[in-house]
């Protein structure tokens, strides 16, 4: 017991881990209510006479004969085809990182390396397409990809992702450059290396953690994207979080309300997994001296 | 192996000049040094001849090939930095190997050249360890061996000693002294540090802002300054300048005189001479006057006076004493006297 803050008081102690568990809980719970309520019927996880009902599920049991069913997840996945939106997004964010990294990185080093006063400009210009909500870009994008006859297509909601979000990556990748120091691309050019190959075999390598980080937001970004596949893909095309928000339906259409409640369910198990692969890298790449010479 | 000729190599940023109408032939395996204040151009200069840095005019000749607009990895040199720039990634090992790696050497002559390179720079017990995982005298050997590993037409250091501690200077300065001399590669050195000079050099360029002030060996820029700034920055203590008139082989300053100077010029001059060349003396002395300052330094005491504006110092034996404000006298004898005019401050 010799750490000091191990020799806290009862009451201090208790107090500090209640905080914690009611922070647990008021983060968590709406994500396990959901996870919950996706097993249930619709009468029951948005009951109008017992909000009890959404967890002991009685219209659940007179229906299917168990308080939980599979029939959102049926729904969902089988009759409205969710694993194309699965795919879709697949295809959408993997492609997105990979061309935002791409470009991110040779960008970034670019204008991290150049003695230029344009590329502090260049970086202003990037900062202030980043400011802007990317909502209010599409409607120029759209007359546009219609007359083209791009729209609706997945190569093109890339695009646009990518253009949203190369700000941001070149922002982010140019300032972990920055922190590189020079003596290290002049080092490999002296030692035989042409520029690319400095770039490739002694700065991208001391780079993963930022490349890492960096890819991950990108990710992030595309997965959760709505506003811009939303608009610029076509039904068959969309990917999981516009899909979901078709299965709540229109003023037209009645919506599938549980299709959607197992669809939110199932894009959200991936990112759980995906954070708990890569925060120990994640952490270790923003903390550790990844660069020290 | 090669020569290398840097032809009135100039280099200039908008207005600002670095380096001034840079003109010296550096013979095959020479030990040249580039010492200089900072900001006197002196890594510009070897940041152009590894192509690091582009050259406004002039040219440079690597042998019989006009490098200028040759990629650093095509001018066939290695460098040492300052900082080290080793691949922090990379083990001691594979950091040595790395030239070899991206030059194409066949692999199987890889392990013969780094233990060779790694021998040479004592670092047999540490291949597998990481840079960060070494000491700042263990990592700038790592340095010298990367650049040693191949055998290119010359080296350059840039003040390779300035991060490490004052006896591991020492030390390794010894070590590439002896590494130049078996190696028998034209190397170029940049430092600020006068001793570094004086002990590494076949030739130094004294260098002050962008120019080149003196080109010549140890012995000659310490015995025979080619002018003021020079004078200055050589040896420690400085050499002790003096303002005064020369009249008749006759040097007068404000507490000094000094005879059987040259004749044949007169006017405004600064006289100069060695702490070490001057005796304290009872009678008859050059300098005669009440002294500023007495150091006792072990193995000799430093007496100084305060003659017109500038601090003169004279090296006396370990016993002498003397109170502040006493009288002492001071020989300076006439041919260890350096003479140089007051206004271009050249050496006359």
């Amino acid at each position: 017991m010799s750490n000091p803050a191990e020799k806290r008081p009862l009451p201090l102690k208790a107090l500090a881990i209640s905080i914690v568990l009611i922070w647990i809980i008021i983060a968590a719970f709406p994500f396990l209510w959901t996870m919950w309520g996706s097993f249930k019927v619709e009468g029951d996880f948005f009951s109008r006479s017992d909000w009890m009902n959404a967890v002991t599920g009685p219209l659940t049991q007179e229906k299917h004969g168990s308080t939980f069913t599979m029939e959102g997840y049926e729904g969902a996945w089988i009759e409205r085809e969710f694993y194309r939106a699965v795919i879709n997004t697949a295809i959408v964010t993997v492609s997105v990182v990979a061309v935002s990294l791409t470009l991110g990185t040779l960008g970034g080093y670019a204008l991290a390396r150049s003695g230029y006063k344009y590329s502090f400009w260049l970086l202003m210009m990037a900062l202030v397409f980043r400011a802007m909500p990317g909502v209010t870009l599409i409607s120029g994008y759209m007359l546009p990809f219609f007359e083209l006859n791009i729209w609706g297509y997945l190569p093109t909601a890339i695009i646009v992702l990518v253009a949203m979000n190369q700000p941001f990556t070149l922002w982010m990748l140019h300032s972990f450059f920055k922190s590189i120091p020079r003596d290290l691309d002049e080092a490999a050019l002296v030692d035989g290396c042409s520029r690319f190959q400095a770039f490739r075999l002694a700065i991208i390598p001391v780079m993963w953690p930022g490349v890492i980080t960096t890819g991950l937001f990108s990710f992030l970004t595309a997965y959760n994207d709505f506003a811009v596949t939303s608009m610029l893909l076509s039904e068959q095309n969309l990917t999981m979080i516009p899909q979901i928000n078709s299965f709540l339906g229109s003023s037209q259409e009645e919506g599938k309300v549980m299709y959607a409640v197992a669809a939110v369910v199932s894009s959200i198990v991936p990112l759980f997994v995906f954070i708990m692969i890569f925060q120990r890298r994640l952490v270790s790449g923003l903390t550790a001296g990844a660069v020290k010479g | 192996m090669a020569r290398l000729q840097l032809k009135n190599v100039n280099k200039r940023w908008g207005s600002f000049v670095g380096v001034d109408n840079f003109d010296l032939d550096i013979a095959d395996q020479e030990f040249l040094v580039l010492l200089g204040p900072s900001g006197c151009g002196k890594t510009t200069t070897m940041r152009m001849i590894a192509g690091l840095e582009e050259v406004s005019e002039g040219e440079i000749w690597l042998g019989d090939r006009m490098v200028n607009n040759l990629e650093p990895k095509d001018r066939d040199i290695s460098m040492v930095f300052q900082s080290y720039g080793l691949y922090p990634n990379l083990t001691v090992y594979e950091n040595i190997r790395f030239p070899l790696r991206v030059r194409l050497v066949p692999k199987e002559q890889h392990d013969e050249m780094v233990m060779r390179a790694a021998r040479m720079v004592e670092l047999e017990d540490f291949l597998d360890r990481r840079p960060a995982e070494l000491s700042g005298g263990q990592r700038q050997r790592v340095a010298l061996g990367r650049a040693i590993v191949r055998k290119p037409t010359v080296f350059l250091m840039d003040e390779p000693l300035s991060n490490l501690d004052a006896k591991l200077r020492v030390s390794t300065r010894a070590q590439i002294k002896n590494l130049q001399s078996k190696l028998k590669t034209t190397t170029v050195y940049v430092t600020h540090d006068q001793i570094e000079a004086m002990t590494l050099a076949d030739r130094v360029v004294v260098m002050n802002k962008g120019r080149i002030q003196q080109v010549g060996t140890p012995t000659e820029i310490y015995d025979t300054p080619a002018n003021v700034f020079v004078a200055s920055f050589i040896g420690s203590p400085a050499m002790n300048l003096v303002q005064g008139r020369l009249e008749k082989g006759v040097f007068q300053g404000q507490g000094i005189r000094v005879i059987g100077l040259r004749a044949d010029k007169s006017g405004n001059v600064t006289l100069g001479f060695r702490a070490e060349d001057a005796e304290i003396v009872k009678t008859d002395g050059n300098i005669s006057a009440p002294i500023y300052s007495i150091e006792l330094l072990g193995e000799a005491s430093m007496v100084t006076w305060r003659l017109g504006g500038a601090l003169v110092s004279v090296r006396a034996n370990k016993g002498f004493r003397a109170e502040i404000e006493d009288v002492v006298q001071a020989d300076i004898p006439a041919d260890a006297c350096h003479l140089f005019d007051t206004e271009t401050g050249e050496r006359l």
